[in-house]
């Protein structure tokens, strides 16, 4: 029993990995944390359906499309919004992002209302790959568990050895500077957002087969996503990422053994808890402003 | 609506004039009222149970800004936002808090004004929400608020002077979750009956919250009483698009092509999510600041 | 007993070793000014004394006590008031406020006790009012009043100096730090900065340490000055032994010291 359960923490862990992934990568680019990012792959992942029942397209075209649409989504993001900002403090940032959110969630209800709909994977939930006498993968957990994995790592590389990558880090450290040096930082920020749209999106497909289609189907990952930022330390990537699996493990172990009801609250908890003593999430360093 | 107004000082309090975040402040709406029932069941006069809901409320607030005191931005704003959803799921489960059916609240005395109850209760809250309003602006331009503000423009200069900065962060907290409490009070006894899942408890009425706040205008006491004021307007307007003079027929008709009917409500979310945005954008001190330009405007006139 | 003493500090940054080993004691009304070349570890010394930094060794004796370890706020109760070199401060509040907050320790008015600000009797209201009129001399003394209702970040750069300046007076401070405070001044703005640090040592009694790259300035008023280089003291004395010390020269100030000064 405890294999099934650490397999299906690390299905779940590895969601809210993406998420938190998502959330680092404009993070590190801007010092913004985008409370939209659910409601941006919420509403992707309505385009995959849209396109999937509707235009009749198969899996793969469809999710081609929804990548593009959402990489446009963060760029509509930053350069509509986030940069006309005239007062440019964090709490302001915070509130354009959940403004986007309210809006995407609106949009999201008022178009398709709030029943259920069911998306089609090419990967079943049903169909058994492999079984023992303590443990039954499905076919939907490893192609999970295998995409996000490859998604954090196709990240990694990105940003550790394409110059795009090297750019965005430039950028985060020292706008100025990077500008400087030829290297245009608001494009670099906007496809940050475009790239985090697109992981967040992964993310919410993924996801949809299990919690089903719905316009609030993201709050919950969105929040553990975010929680698992923080745990992780929201400027290390390798830290979010780790964050995000130790989240699913903690959770799922949690409820399993002690209560169901209460474990959401217990995940917060704990994180609360790290933050007290670590607050800069159990990776990250602590830089210390010269005055 | 008044309500709302003593939530928005308190908030506005913390996040405006300290410059804290709280993604979380449902949380101690809801644990002021439902503190404020169980005292007024037990027998407490509610004069008593009204300033003992807010000093429990209080009482959480200083422990949430425990942890806020090495924290900062969205490592605040998730421990406050955790700290909302922790709250009202722990509600929700609790039975003695009357689980998910939640409570009914006891009606309190007031035939010795004379009047109606419904109208003697209305004219209490507002007196109370005047009273609150008063104390707050007078908080806010003393010692204390300008502590405050300067730990939001720069906490090292701040200690520099002399500020402590952990005891007036916590304050800080403390107040505003004090506010918050009181209102949650007052709001148990203008609906009658609370359940967990209310508007006001849950993450969504924290977001509501914060939009009054930054729509009135952050820091301002002025903007946060205009803020809720045109904030419940707008909702109790958009509640029922449909019949919107002009715009109801317009949003209904674009819904049946594009959109689907049934989820028209919804536009409200939209709105709210687009004010937000278009205050941050264009107008940074909200209504409060279009208020002070439009008198500035009329002052220089004829030039 | 000196008035203010610092012994044998050494502040310590991960592999950098900022200050190490410097000492130094001031008589009480002096006005002491630190120099060297950037980053040799003056705001160091600054960041130490206030409390902003806990140096790994040494003492800060003032009033009989050893302020290491304690928190900023702390130290300013003591009676160390100080500015800082690229300006903190409270920029969204007017000059008025901004000096208010120095008198912040001045106050006694309980949160209970601010929220009757508005009622004239009250106590709250009384003390707001004794401060104000303090503050008001401040403004006075730095010719501040056209800049009192103006938001600090509308003023132009030589009156937020002032405005720091005077912030740092608010406090009625015993030991008070300057971190530049002829910075990106006018040269007729750096003209009344002597005059008006004297006067802040002739008239209000202040003990002042300067840490100054302005040669002219630091020349015309200090009773003594110490010369330190990555982190060491190079020397310490009368400015005319200082200026004219060799190593001193040749680690700051170049070699055309007529120039320089």
């Amino acid at each position: 029993m405890l294999t099934q359960l650490i397999i299906s923490s690390l299905v779940i862990g590895s969601i809210y990995s993406l998420m938190a992934l998502a959330m680092s990568i404009t993070y590190k680019a801007s010092e913004i944390p985008n409370f939209a990012q659910g409601e941006m792959a919420m509403i992707s992942t309505f385009v995959t359906f849209v396109l999937l029942n509707s235009g009749g397209l198969s899996f793969y075209p469809a999710i081609l499309i929804t990548i593009l649409f959402s990489f446009c989504l963060g760029l509509l993001l930053e350069f509509v919004f986030l940069r006309r900002a005239k007062d440019p403090t964090p709490l302001s940032f915070i509130v354009i992002t959940i403004g986007f959110q309210l809006m995407l969630y609106g949009i999201a209800g008022w178009k398709w209302g709030s029943d259920q709909r069911q998306i089609n994977l090419p990967f079943s939930e049903s169909k058994v790959i492999f079984q023992n006498d303590s443990v039954a993968i499905t076919e939907l957990n490893l192609a999970t568990l295998v995409i996000a994995v490859a998604v954090l790592l196709l990240i990694f590389l990105l940003v550790q050895k394409t110059k795009l990558g090297l750019a965005m880090k430039a950028c985060q450290q020292n706008v100025n500077a990077s500008r400087m040096n030829g290297i245009p930082s608001d494009k670099i920020l906007a496809i940050s957002f475009g790239i985090s749209s697109v992981v967040g999106t992964i993310a919410g497909v993924l996801v949809a087969p299990i919690i089903t289609l719905d316009p609030s189907m993201m709050w919950d990952p969105l929040l553990k996503g975010f929680a698992a930022a923080v745990l992780g330390g929201m400027k290390s990537l390798y830290g979010v990422v780790i964050g995000g699996f130790l989240l699913g493990i903690i959770e799922n172990l949690f409820g399993f053994y002690i209560s169901i009801e209460f474990k959401s609250v217990v995940a917060f908890a704990i994180i609360v808890l790290v933050l007290y003593f670590k607050p800069s999430g159990l990776f990250d360093k602590h830089y210390v402003r010269k005055v | 609506m008044a309500v709302n107004v003593i939530v928005a000082l308190g908030l506005n309090l913390l996040v405006g004039n300290t410059g804290q975040i709280s993604l979380g402040h449902a949380g101690f709406v809801a644990i002021g009222a439902y503190a404020s029932v169980m005292c007024m069941n037990a027998g407490v006069p509610f004069l008593g149970a009204f300033l003992i809901s807010g000093l429990i409320a209080a009482l959480f607030g200083f422990l949430l800004g425990i942890p806020s005191l090495k924290l900062e931005g969205p490592y605040l704003a998730i421990a406050t936002l955790a700290f909302g959803l922790a709250v009202s799921i722990l509600i929700g489960r609790m039975e003695f808090l009357g689980g998910r059916m939640g409570m009914s609240v006891p009606k309190i005395d007031l035939q010795w004004t004379g009047l109606k109850y419904d109208l003697s209760l209305y004219y209490l809250i507002i007196i109370i929400t005047i009273i609150c309003v008063i104390m707050t602006r007078n908080i806010v331009k003393s010692r204390i608020g300008r502590a405050f503000q300067a730990i939001r423009d720069s906490d090292i200069a701040a200690e520099a002077i002399g500020i402590n900065l952990s005891k007036y962060k916590l304050y800080s907290f403390g107040l505003s979750a004090f506010l918050a409490g009181l209102a949650g009070s007052l709001l148990a006894l203008y609906l009658g009956f609370i359940t967990p899942n209310s508007t006001m408890f849950t993450f969504i009425g924290s977001i509501n919250f914060l939009a009054i706040v930054v729509l009135g205008g952050l820091g301002f006491v002025a903007g946060s009483v205009m803020g809720a004021i045109v904030m419940t307007f707008l909702n109790l307007q958009l509640e029922n698009v449909v019949d919107l003079p002009l715009i109801g027929p317009l949003l209904y008709q674009f819904s049946e092509t594009f959109m689907s009917t049934t989820g028209i409500a919804n536009v409200s979310w939209v709105f709210t999510g687009l004010i937000l945005i278009l205050v941050i954008l264009f107008e940074p001190l909200g209504l409060y600041g279009l208020w002070i330009r439009a008198k500035i405007y009329w002052m220089r006139w004829p030039f | 007993m000196a008035f203010f003493e610092v012994k044998n500090l050494k502040k310590v940054f991960g592999g950098l070793t900022a200050v190490d080993g410097l000492n130094f004691a001031l008589e009480q009304k002096e006005i002491f000014s630190i120099i060297g070349p950037n980053g040799a570890g003056k705001s160091t010394i600054f960041n130490c004394v206030n409390g902003l930094y806990t140096p790994e060794e040494g003492e800060v004796i003032f009033k009989g006590e050893n302020l290491v370890g304690k928190r900023p706020d702390q130290v300013a109760q003591y009676g160390i008031a100080r500015t800082f070199q690229n300006l903190e401060l409270f920029a969204h509040m007017s000059t008025l406020d901004n000096l208010m907050l120095g008198r912040h320790i001045k106050m006694k008015t309980s949160v209970l006790g601010s929220s009757f600000l508005s009622f004239k009797r009250s106590k709250a209201a009384k003390e707001e009012m004794h401060h104000r009129r303090k503050v008001e001399e401040i403004i006075d003394f730095l010719e501040l009043e056209s800049s009192r209702d103006q938001f600090v970040s509308n003023l132009p750069y030589g009156k937020q100096k002032l405005v720091e300046l005077g912030r740092a007076l608010s406090l009625e401070p015993d030991l008070l730090l300057l971190d530049e405070p002829a910075a990106g001044l006018t040269q007729e703005e750096k003209e009344e900065m002597i005059f008006w640090i004297r006067d802040i040592r002739d008239l209000l009694g202040i003990t002042v340490v300067l840490i100054e790259h302005n040669m002219q300035m630091v020349k015309n008023i200090s009773d003594r000055i110490l010369a330190i280089n990555f982190g060491k003291p190079i020397t310490q004395g009368t400015p005319a032994e200082v200026l004219a010390h060799p190593e001193v020269i040749r680690a700051y100030l170049g070699e055309d010291v007529n120039e320089a000064v």
